[in-house]
């Protein structure tokens, strides 16, 4: 019996001691979990399923060269529903069943609202294609591990303010989707307007599932306006505009990217948008990471990478985030990590667009600059990303980019 | 494991609360409440802005939202008499609606649309430890309700309900006025949900007017019709059966991987319809029994 | 003065799509005594179904009719399969199965055709001018439509044998019974027709703004209200309090703003519930 005991003692002593150990002990290094939190059901489920595939696809791509700083990369998925309360019971799974390391990919303002103190708790990073402005500063953003990918909708707001002085548009008026991202792209427009001693003719905040906005529309007209900015989603574009046109309304139109695209083109008629103006921030297409991202995306949903701008941004998460983790060494923990991260997206430094490409130059002692496929990533002091603005027109049915504007 | 269970029991205890104050509400008076999310709304927001922008400590904010909930179902209550039952329950959804537009409205008080972020927490801390001082919390929120609820049920006041339950007129002809005691019965089942509502400020930490739609409602609705109208035990297992549907459509995808991710949303609001056909006609225990006078 | 007046057109447009709902309601209420929440869904199933019928022949008319033959097909399978079922319960209990039913048949929807928005491919024309006023024509085309759909209700009600007996089921249940009215021949036709009638507004309201699987949910509320306020189991007043509700939310937006002139139907159903139950021109069925 005492025998059987010491056994039985000495065998929970070595599966503790092999439960306890530090992995490193053996041939690799911890894997690093990354929490893939995506919509994948609910408003935001157009974008969620791609979102986290790419999340999958990034992840193979940097263990195929080798893991980050000797760490393979594993992926925890789960689904947001779009939904706060959901997000969070999702959010203390994967941190506290999966023990992730970061979360990426959370969508509506709402979610990563409520998921980011979770993740400032748990001491892990966020990142995120939030819009709403709360998620740059404290309290949301104390400890500096969220990071946006996504232009705010501030920034969006400015840039139509530029591209507004550039075509010499001077009564402009505003019309917003009544929730956080339509009224901060025209409350980003109406301060950067008015900042240049303008001012805005008329504004109105349009509520949702409206039979028709024909005395909104209205409102706006009688100001006798020449162009019309809106923070808005496609349906209720596609109402708006078809009004404005039915009624004869003779007006310019600069629209949000998600809002002003093919599928309004398509529902509306060349002659009802011959003219408008779509922004959206600059995709880098020109690039290499671009086109990694691009065939990764077809591959895996069958659509241009270009359909779905999010997914774009998860997979420059991974791929950051490796570098980052690359950068910082082995052993590091979610602060070292964080404090590379500016290291290895922002200007000065050799432009690198792959992990692969990455990693060698890091191995030769460079400073690195990765230029993602959804913008180039360069952090602001509050983790958002500074991307430059395409400015297309729609000419004859086909969204043509004429310019860029940087803010 | 255990985190993520003990979230789900916190979230469940939340919800067992808002059931037992529609429990309540339905089961002694036989009112049919389509607008009780805007209870549970009004409570999460009192406690949302007066932790926050008030900087109140929450016990503050939890008794105001319990409060101004109560308040609220008072002019609904005197509403409700003069109506018959089907008018009252599109009246409720139109009151619902409207705290919701006032919310998405009165952004000087509740910052509109964005909603309200940073909502402290009822336990400061992380870990198991916190997490289950707060399920005990909300745990013990729902023993005191129960008791109260038995206790209400034993009273005279209780038998007095009951009466008008059973034969409104001979009470009327006895000299009591029931509509005052309907009333009462509302409120306090007001006050339970706006109760509720205060816990889940706290505990999901962000409020925003999208969280607190009719959908909310038919939800509770489907949870006491499933587990039996008017009877506590009926509150507690229809939630968990709820609670279990709604998480387990996350495990679902799984098992049933050649269903489209995305349509599980459309499924999701499939099954609860048909859930609530298929108990209304089938087992209705009690739904539409002798709870009500007015047929 | 232009500008009240194309109010006063944009807000009778918007009553139109709230008038047929109501009267889709206001018929069952009348009869089947209840109100169908499933109303706003089956204007849904209607919306689809004439984007299918227009898709496939491009003419609106087939489109029209294929979509209120969908609505008319759903608004006698729910009453087949549920509501007749309940037919000894309270009004409540089909209340709630209506609801269920309402969920359903969004599910379905959104199984079936995905969550992002469709459009009916219509030539957009710009519209006549009366004076400073702009009159488009594809509102007149839709006004004369609504218009036709209710004489053709009226014609079934009012012309042939068996609207007369709906009439008699309306007016007084148990006496239609005792003079030997069969229930089910009067039931089957009344859910066609509100099926139709529902399916009609969808296919309006999807012609002039979009089709998605929320559509008619989001639109339910104005119709119970005006069907209210017209006054329950009146036709007539259920699409003329239709109009008036359009009409007021559009013309008080000045006032109160985009937000709250969503509440003003339920404010005016308060009022009227409070104040005068039977409606504008309801019987004295009495609301309490």
């Amino acid at each position: 019996m005492t025998i059987d005991r010491r056994i039985i003692l000495q065998a929970g002593a070595s599966a503790l001691a092999l439960g306890l150990a530090p992995q490193g002990a053996f041939a690799q290094a911890e894997a690093y979990r990354i929490g893939a939190l995506n919509p994948v059901t609910g408003a935001g489920s157009p974008y969620g399923s791609g979102m986290a595939e790419m999340i999958f696809a990034a992840v193979d791509e940097v263990n195929a060269a080798g893991g980050a700083a000797g760490r393979r990369l594993q992926v925890f998925a789960d689904d947001t529903q779009t939904n706060p309360q959901s997000a969070v019971l999702a959010a203390k799974k994967l941190i506290e069943v999966n023990k992730v390391n970061a979360i990426l990919g959370t969508w509506s303002s709402g979610v990563s609202l409520a998921v980011i103190p979770l993740v400032n708790d748990a001491n892990i990073l966020l990142m995120h294609t939030s819009g709403a402005p709360a998620l740059s500063t404290p309290p949301a953003n104390a400890k500096g591990y969220g990071y946006r990918f996504q232009a705010t909708n501030d920034r969006f707001g400015r840039a139509f303010a530029e591209i507004a002085v550039k075509e010499g548009y001077k009564r402009p008026v505003t019309m917003a989707f009544n929730n956080a991202s339509g009224i901060g792209n025209t409350q980003g427009f109406k301060k950067a307007w008015e900042a240049k001693g303008n001012k805005v003719l008329a504004e109105v905040v349009y509520e949702p599932n409206q039979p028709s906005y024909r005395a909104e529309l209205q409102k706006v007209l009688a100001a006798r306006p020449d162009v019309i900015v809106m923070g808005s989603f496609l349906p209720d574009t596609t109402i708006i505009l078809r009004e404005a046109f039915q009624s004869g309304a003779n007006v310019k139109w600069i629209i949000p990217g998600w809002a002003a695209n093919p599928q309004l083109i398509r529902a509306l008629g060349n002659e009802a948008t011959e003219g408008v103006i779509s922004v959206d921030s600059v995709a880098n297409e020109q690039s290499a990471s671009f086109a990694r991202y691009d065939a990764a995306y077809r591959k895996g949903q069958s659509q241009p990478g270009a359909s779905n701008v999010y997914a774009a941004m998860t997979y420059d998460m991974v791929i950051t985030l490796a570098l980052a983790i690359e950068a910082a060494g082995p052993g590091a923990g979610t602060a070292q990590i964080n404090a590379k991260i500016r290291e290895v997206a922002n200007p000065a430094g050799d432009k690198v667009f792959s992990f692969a490409e990455g990693k060698t130059a890091l191995a030769a002692g460079k400073k690195i600059n990765y230029e993602g496929a959804s913008s180039v990533l360069d952090f602001d002091e509050f983790g958002d990303v500074t991307p430059d603005f395409g400015v297309f027109f729609i000419t004859k049915g086909q969204l043509e980019r004429r310019y860029v504007v940087k803010i | 494991m255990e985190a993520y269970l003990i979230a789900i029991l916190i979230v469940t205890a939340i919800y067992v609360l808002l059931s037992l104050g529609l429990t309540l509400q339905y089961g002694l008076t036989g009112l049919i409440n389509f607008g009780h999310v805007g209870f549970f709304c009004i409570g999460a927001y009192a406690a949302a802005i007066l932790s926050t922008a008030g900087s109140m400590p929450i016990a503050v904010g939890l008794v105001a939202g319990m409060l101004l909930a109560g308040l609220a179902a008072i002019p609904i209550g005197l509403v409700a008499l003069r109506l018959r039952d089907d008018y009252f329950a599109i009246v409720t959804l139109g009151f619902s609606e409207t705290v919701r537009l006032v919310i998405t409205s009165e952004g000087w008080l509740t910052k509109g649309v964005q909603g309200i972020p940073g909502i402290p927490k009822l336990i400061d801390g992380v870990g198991t430890g916190p997490a289950l001082m707060i399920l005990a919390l909300v745990g013990f929120a729902n023993i005191l309700a129960v008791i109260a609820f038995l206790r209400i049920v034993k009273s005279p006041f209780g038998r007095m309900i009951e009466a008008i339950r059973d034969n409104e007129d001979a009470v009327k002809a006895l000299g009591k006025d029931p509509a005052r005691f309907k009333i009462q019965v509302l409120v306090l089942g007001a006050v339970l949900a706006g109760l509720s509502g205060g816990f889940y400020a706290h505990y999901i930490g962000y409020v925003s007017p999208d969280q607190f739609l009719p959908i909310v409602t038919f939800y509770v609705w489907m949870a006491i019709i499933m587990g039996g109208v008017g009877r506590i035990s009926g509150a507690l297992v229809g939630t968990l059966l709820l609670m279990g549907f709604l998480e387990g459509s996350r495990f679902l995808r799984d098992l049933l991987p050649f269903i489209s991710a995305v349509e599980m949303a459309s499924i999701r609001i499939g099954a609860v319809g048909l859930a609530l056909i298929l108990f209304t006609i089938y087992r209705p225990q009690g739904l539409m029994g002798d709870y009500t006078r007015r047929k | 003065m232009a500008f009240w007046i194309e109010l006063l057109i944009s807000g009778l447009v918007a009553g139109l799509v709230i008038g047929l709902s109501a009267l889709s309601i206001t018929l069952v209420f009348g009869i089947a005594r209840f109100p169908n929440a499933a109303t706003g869904d089956t204007m849904t199933v209607g919306a689809y179904g004439a984007l299918l019928g227009h898709r496939a022949t491009n003419s609106l008319l087939v489109g029209g009719l294929t979509g209120a033959i969908a609505g008319a097909i759903v608004g006698f399978l729910g009453y087949w399969f549920i509501f007749r079922k309940l037919a000894q319960r309270s009004n409540v209990a089909l209340l709630v199965a209506s609801i269920g039913l309402a969920f359903v048949l969004r599910a379905i929807l959104g199984v079936s055709f995905g969550h992002s928005q469709q459009v009916f491919q219509l030539p957009l024309v710009r519209p006549w001018r009366i004076g400073d006023v702009p009159v488009h024509p594809n509102d007149l085309v839709l006004a004369g439509a609504c218009a036709t759909i209710l004489a053709i209700v009226f014609a079934i009600l009012h012309l042939t044998p068996i609207g007369r007996r709906m009439r008699a089921v309306a007016d007084d249940p148990a006496l239609a019974r005792v003079s030997g009215i069969s229930p089910s021949s009067v039931m089957t036709v009344l859910w066609l027709l509100a099926g139709a009638v529902s399916a009609s507004a969808g296919i309006v309201a999807g012609i002039k703004t979009v089709v998605s699987p929320e559509m008619g949910w989001d639109l339910l509320l104005p119709a119970f209200a005006a069907a209210i306020v017209g006054g329950i189991g009146s036709p007539v007043g259920a699409v003329v309090a239709g109009l008036l509700i359009g009409v007021v939310q559009e013309m008080a937006t000045p006032l109160v703003g985009f937000t709250y002139k969503i509440a003003l139907s339920f404010l005016l159903m308060l009022v009227v519930l409070l104040v005068r139950p039977r409606g504008l021109f309801g019987k004295l069925e009495g609301a309490r």
